[in-house]
């Protein structure tokens, strides 16, 4: 009788991975692509935290006599972008610029993330009619167009910096909801769930330490990419006159409204601050997209 | 198919319903009263409720709303508070403008968004491939107003080329019996009108279609990819088709499917552009239209453009949808 022979192999474990978040981070530190995202928010993150030390002048001050010769000089060595149509320092506004864009945009996507996110979970957990109810209501603010809501919800709060921000950011709140609860939906009925609940694992860690991780691996992609659209839209709303009522407040779409009147004779007062948004809003794009593939290996197959 | 149309169509009942509620909520809760926007200042109480009595504002808010929805199916927008005149008949005038433009700037997105990621995927990781994708991510961080500023800037300030503003210049004789000033020049036979209505068309369109023509690039060159590994088309190499007409018939025609999709998607990117894209170059169209009624108050306005803007998104959309399983089987089983 040979009795069957069973190697006695050790099992050497594994070195450990990190768990995913490390793994993801390893990922994302070598794309190229997401590290220029990061400098370039990074970049305006160290301007708008240092605009009072780099900043030659402050960004209210009018120096009438720099326009003497009509409107407006160009760039010149006092002043690096130029001076605007009052006379004020465009390079220090553009400066101070970032703290607007970047304190609004971020906030704006908080509001509409932590809104979302409640009513995506509830959605996304409880289903029944609390699904069919919340989820009907996000059909329904996706049937207007995210500006055309923003607009409409500005005008009933009145124009403003932190109405604007309330505007973008309930206009993204459908966006975060439905990939919430789908994501949810999804991985309820994972293989990995079923394993889980097979040896024994209880409800509330399967839910918290396995559900909830793998689904807001795309609420973080899409949060950051709505970072993008964010800052793009308020500074549409700003452009649209919708933004601070106060002419002075340097935020780049409201500056970009009165350089669209001087384009003819000083277009450096549009290129600059419009400039600053394309690098910005490029940069949480980069990051977006290097997270997604990050977070997400098996995305990664073309890029 | 029937069917499936049919469900479709009900579908949208409910968020048309829901939408109405919506605004109606949304106007109500707008800042200051119709009296107090269409009396003045100088209203005394007793004109304010017989104001109220007159239009009907103080009776329970669901028989208002009833009567809201009444008139609105009916075709009965109101009269704007500044222009006194019927919100149909400036709908009649703005709206094509907008979607001229709209259309202008989805076919400017297709005929280059297409061969670009088509080339993109074809030449997987050359410079083409590389390019492509550089230049997508630049359509969608450049904010629309802004590529407005710079094309308006160079090529009709400093390069003189196109006009800056408008949709026609005021010295041209033209007659509009469609609004669609392109069209009107051609049905009028006025091809000096319908040449100046393009001309005026070219810089809104690509600033406009810039997104769009991001998103289109990105997604042909996916999905591309994706078709090119497709067993039907190894399929079709070996059994010795050309490779053009594997391109072509295999390859592209399928990548299409998903393509199709993003058009319905961008038109909401689209309208929401219009209202930027049409300030910056002073068009007289839905968008610019809006922004103008929240600066004067003019509620009648907000409200009815509001609606019929979401209308004509959810159209599109249901239309994008049944195209989609028109041309895709697969998706009317489901």
């Amino acid at each position: 009788m040979a009795a069957t022979h069973v190697e006695d192999v050790a099992l050497e474990p594994e070195a450990p991975t990190g768990g995913l978040w490390l793994e993801a981070f390893r990922r994302f530190r070598r794309n190229p692509a997401g590290i220029i995202g990061v400098a370039f928010v990074g970049f305006f993150v160290l301007i708008a935290i240092l605009a009072p030390v780099i900043a030659p002048h402050s960004p209210t001050e009018q120096n009438l006599q720099a326009l003497a010769n009509g409107c407006c000089p160009g760039p010149s060595r006092d002043h690096l972008f130029g001076v605007d149509e009052l006379g004020r320092d465009e390079f220090s506004r553009v400066l101070y610029g970032a703290r607007y864009s970047l304190v609004v945009g971020v906030l704006s996507v908080c509001v509409g993330l932590s809104i979302g996110l409640v009513l995506g979970s509830i959605a996304g957990y409880l289903g029944g009619w609390a699904d069919t109810l919340v989820m009907r209501l996000m059909d329904i603010l996706l049937a207007i167009p995210s500006l055309l809501l923003a607009i409409g919800i500005v005008a009933m709060l009145g124009p403003g910096l932190p109405q604007v921000m309330i505007a973008v950011g309930v206009a993204t709140v459908p966006i975060f909801a439905r990939l919430l609860r789908g994501s949810i939906l999804g991985q309820r009925e994972a293989d990995y769930v079923l394993a889980a609940r097979s040896v024994g694992v209880r409800r509330r860690i399967i839910l918290t330490s396995h559900i909830l991780p793998n689904s807001i691996s795309p609420v973080i992609v899409a949060g950051t990419l709505a970072m993008a659209t964010a800052i793009i839209d308020v500074a549409g709303l700003g452009f649209l006159g919708l933004g601070p009522q106060d002419p002075a407040t340097p935020e780049w779409g409201t500056m970009l409204t009165t350089a669209d009147r001087y384009i003819a004779t000083a277009p450096f007062l549009a290129f600059f601050p419009g400039l600053a948004i394309v690098i910005i809003v490029l940069g949480f794009n980069l990051i977006g997209d290097a997270l997604r593939e990050a977070l997400d290996p098996k995305l990664r197959r073309y890029d | 198919m029937l069917r499936f149309v049919v469900r479709r169509l009900l579908l949208t009942i409910p968020i048309l319903l829901g939408v109405s509620v919506l605004i109606f909520v949304w106007v109500r809760a707008l800042p200051g009263t119709p009296a107090d926007a269409l009396l003045g200042e100088r209203a005394t109480p007793a004109d304010v409720v017989e104001f109220n009595q007159r239009y009907g504002l103080n009776r329970p808010l669901y028989v208002q709303y009833w009567a809201y929805l009444k008139t609105t199916a009916s075709g009965e927008l109101g009269t704007s508070v500044t222009s006194h005149r019927p919100v149909t008949t400036e709908i009649k005038e703005r709206f094509p403008a907008t979607v001229e433009l709209a259309v202008a700037a989805m076919v400017f997105a297709l005929a280059f968004g297409l061969p670009l990621g088509f080339f993109a995927a074809k030449k997987y990781r050359s410079p083409v491939d590389h390019g492509s994708l550089f230049l997508s991510l630049i359509g969608i961080s450049i904010p629309v107003f802004f590529l407005a500023i710079i094309l308006k800037y160079v090529f009709a300030v400093r390069l003189g080329w196109l006009p800056t503003v408008g949709r026609q210049d005021v010295l041209v004789n033209a007659e509009h019996p469609t609004n669609f000033y392109v069209l009107d020049g051609i049905v009028t036979g006025n091809w000096v009108a319908a040449w100046d209505a393009t001309q005026h068309l070219i810089l809104p369109a690509i600033a406009l279609g810039s997104i769009p023509l991001a998103i289109i690039s990105r997604v042909t060159r996916a999905s591309v990819l994706d078709v090119q590994s497709e067993d039907y088309v190894r399929t079709a190499h070996a059994k010795g088709v050309p490779p053009s007409q594997v391109d072509r018939r295999h390859v592209f025609r399928n990548a299409l499917l998903p393509v199709s999709t993003i058009i319905g998607l961008s038109f909401g990117i689209l309208l929401s552009g219009a209202v930027l894209t049409e300030t910056v170059f002073a068009i007289p169209g839905m968008g610019s239209w809006m922004k103008e009624a929240i600066f004067n108050h003019d509620y009648p306005v907000l409200q009815s453009g509001i609606m019929f803007l979401a209308l004509v998104f959810i159209i599109v959309n249901l239309l994008v949808d049944i195209t989609y399983a028109f041309i895709d089987p697969r998706i009317r089983v489901s």
